[in-house]
């Protein structure tokens, strides 16, 4: 009889690993905090941190998780640019990563910035790449276990492709959609950032000379996808969000922000989640804003931050 | 003193010789202060109250840093640790023990950040500088800061941090001086974008660690704390100054100054767990912010602040929050200070007088800009900066004593510093 209840046990809990490992395995770009808990000391998991304020992955980490810093890191330094093909093919093998690896990317403030190098490593068509739904916030909310340790992986042998065009927006695409209408621009910023009555959030640096946004730019702010917890809300109320906003993917999709980065997070759901076409424009305001000769629509009438 | 309280002494506060009958041997140094010691338990209680709901609430960033910064005043206060008083006592007395303290908290935190940087970047040689440490630009504006930093310590009695220890202990200078730090910061936002551009903008940011790696650097950084213990003992009295025994340990504890060379440790050991799960000690943070609050609703200041106010993606530095960690660490610091200055007898508030409220606000306006233009005070840029392996650590203690060295010395030529 206790063999019989074991083994029928045994099987149930085997059924319930098998779940949880094609959660990440399978289609799911998002991985919760329970399978990565759990798969943690697997040597196809890599967990990389990305977050923006400095000396928080050096207090506590994910056990066995790596440190990127996204402004060294994910861009070049020296041009307006995703970092280099060989830059990034460097840091791939800093991370171990193979071809079979999963990547598992989480960060502070809502993986804005994880949500980035998300964007980076599919523009280098590495595959098996997830977000850990919730980030650093939902994690510690879980009271899940952190580590101060540096992990010391065996170099990867990963070979990146060329960058994907396909999922970047440059200047001319965002200008060609707004004129031609044949595609659709999301606009996650805040209200008052589309609107034009401020130029960027209080105490933002990275100016432009005008405010307001793209002729045709939808606007849904990135916090509308996201719950209390931090967490992306269910694929459905998304599909509901963003059709209620107009934006139901039977059209190629532009999303931009400020610099790249908050967009990446619209970007990563619109795509990855719902299964859209998107590409994300990471010059966004503070390049087209800057821009010479192109339209904006500002209704707060600001104009070189006078009235 | 300068503030007017008593004097301090190496032997420690006085303490009545008699002792009541009946009383517990244990209890008899609070014997005639009941009340204060139950009103610094509730102090103490509320700290740690205030820590567990905080922890609660989901802030343990303002939990711990409530408890270290009360730990820092309780330290700060049993101690004396005060920067300037060290150093008034070498050079005015030629005693060392004060003096060597501050080594002892140097050479422990030294060690013990190593040991952290060593965990966090394995390899100093990258490039990278560690996470959120006090390593500034070298240049002649760091100098000037440390030289008008050490004028204040010398005219307003104190440095930031001993003033907030004092402010729990009733000192009529401390509040004043306070105020004056936050004038002074306000100056020190004004003249900012000229001072960087003058100066800061093409200055270097040595980390020793960085071309020494990190042995080189604990053995460099090791003699030359070395040599200047050496040097100060060399010129000791002959007699050194006799420890008064206290009669059992709870005097000894909470009543009697403590060695130097103790509070140096412990806070050696405190700055590095602070470091290791927040940041670096640091008591301005929080002031200069408040400060900049102010300059900004008085329209006094510019609204960027050159080479301060960097890239942080969309993560703007606004204090719109209530508290931030170092405000959490200001207040538990100000807050022990007090409970430890109450159990000790210490606690005696004063009556202002024109001569505190002048030097707490002319020191204090000093201190305020050094601690602006230095981008950190004594705590900050010279202790937490030395610990870290900073250039810009060593380089500000040496100009912030040099310029306490010439206030002293030419203030009291000119009748307006008192010795002592």
């Amino acid at each position: 009889m206790k063999s019989i209840i074991a083994t029928t046990l045994a099987m149930g809990l085997g059924a319930v690993a098998l779940a949880t490992a094609s959660f990440a395995q399978g289609s799911s770009p998002l991985v919760n905090g329970e399978w990565l808990e759990k798969n943690l000391n697997d040597p196809k998991v890599r967990v990389v941190e990305v977050s923006v304020e400095p000396g928080v992955y050096e207090r506590g980490h994910i056990p066995g998780a790596q440190n990127v810093v996204w402004h060294t890191d994910l861009v070049d330094t020296v041009t307006r640019d995703i970092a280099s093909k060989e830059k990034f093919q460097e840091l791939t093998r800093k991370l171990g990563v193979d071809q079979d690896t999963t990547v598992v990317l989480y960060g502070d403030n809502n993986n804005w910035f994880a949500a980035w190098g998300a964007w980076v490593f599919d523009v280098y068509g590495v595959k098996n790449v997830k977000l850990l739904d919730g980030g650093r916030k939902k994690w510690e909310a879980d009271k899940r276990p952190l580590d101060t340790r540096n992990a010391s992986v065996q170099p990867g042998k990963l070979t990146v492709s060329e960058p994907n065009q396909k999922l970047r927006a440059r200047l001319a695409d965002i200008r060609a959609a707004s004129d031609s209408k044949n595609a659709t621009i999301v606009d996650i910023r805040s209200a008052d950032e589309y609107s034009g009555k401020i130029f960027a959030p209080p105490g933002s640096q990275e100016l432009t000379v005008r405010a307001g946004h793209v002729p045709g730019a939808l606007n849904v702010p990135w916090g509308r996808a996201v719950s209390e917890d931090g967490t992306f809300k269910s694929a459905d109320e998304l599909k509901k969000l963003y059709a209620a906003a107009g934006i139901d993917g039977s059209k190629p999709i532009i999303v931009y922000c400020r610099i790249g980065e908050r967009s990446s997070h619209t970007w990563f759901l619109l795509s990855k989640i719902l299964g859209y076409d998107v590409k994300n424009d990471d010059g966004s305001w503070t390049e087209y804003g800057n821009s010479v000769g192109v339209p904006v629509v500002n209704v707060a009438g600001t104009v070189w931050s006078g009235k | 003193m300068t503030d007017g309280t008593s004097v301090e002494t190496l032997t420690g506060s006085s303490h009545r010789d008699e002792q009541a009958p009946g009383i517990d041997p244990a209890l008899a140094a609070f014997a005639d202060r009941k009340v204060s010691v139950a009103v610094a338990l509730a102090i103490v209680l509320a700290i740690g109250v205030s820590a567990y709901v905080l922890h609660g609430q989901s802030s343990p960033a303002l939990a711990i840093s409530l408890l270290f910064g009360a730990a820092f005043g309780i330290v700060l206060q049993r101690a004396r640790f005060c920067f300037f008083c060290m150093f008034r006592e070498w050079f005015d007395d030629r005693a060392p023990q004060g003096v060597l303290g501050l080594i002892v908290a140097l050479a422990v935190g030294l060690v013990g950040t190593t040991l952290v940087f060593g965990a966090w970047l394995p390899d100093a040689g990258t490039g990278r500088l560690p996470p959120d440490a006090f390593i500034g630009p070298v240049s002649f504006a760091l100098v000037a800061a440390g030289m008008v930093f050490g004028a204040g310590m010398a005219i307003s009695g104190s440095c930031v941090s001993a003033h907030l220890y004092r402010l729990g202990e009733g000192s009529a200078t401390a509040p004043f001086a306070l105020i004056g730090t936050i004038i002074g910061f306000i100056l020190g936002f004004i003249s900012w974008n000229t001072v960087y551009l003058a100066a800061v903008a093409d200055a270097s940011v040595v980390w020793l660690p960085r071309t020494l790696g990190y042995a080189g650097h604990l053995l460099v950084a090791g003699l030359v704390l070395g040599l200047i213990a050496y040097a100060v003992t060399r010129s000791a009295p002959q007699k050194p100054a006799e420890h008064a025994r206290a009669r059992d340990q709870a005097t000894a504890i909470f009543v009697d100054r403590w060695p130097a060379w103790i509070g140096g440790a412990i806070i050696g050991v405190l700055a590095t767990m602070s470091y290791l799960r927040v940041a670096p000690l640091g008591v301005t943070a929080e002031i200069g912010s408040r400060a900049r609050q102010l300059a900004g609703a008085l329209e006094l200041a510019p609204t960027r602040l050159q080479g301060l106010d960097g890239l942080r993606g969309c993560i703007a530095v606004v204090r719109d929050a209530l508290l931030s960690p170092n405000g959490a660490f200001v207040l538990g610091l100000v807050a022990a200070s007090l409970a430890s200055a109450l159990v000790a007898g210490q606690f005696k508030p004063q009556r202002p007088r024109i001569d505190h409220v002048l030097r707490g606000l002319t020191g204090g306006v000093l201190l305020g800009w050094g601690a602006m233009t230095g981008l950190g005070c004594t705590v900050g840029t010279l202790f937490s900066g030395i610990t870290a392996g900073a250039l810009s650590g060593w380089v500000f203690g040496a100009s912030l004593f040099t310029g306490t060295a010439v206030t002293l010395w030419s203030g009291r030529r000119l009748g307006l510093l008192p010795r002592g």
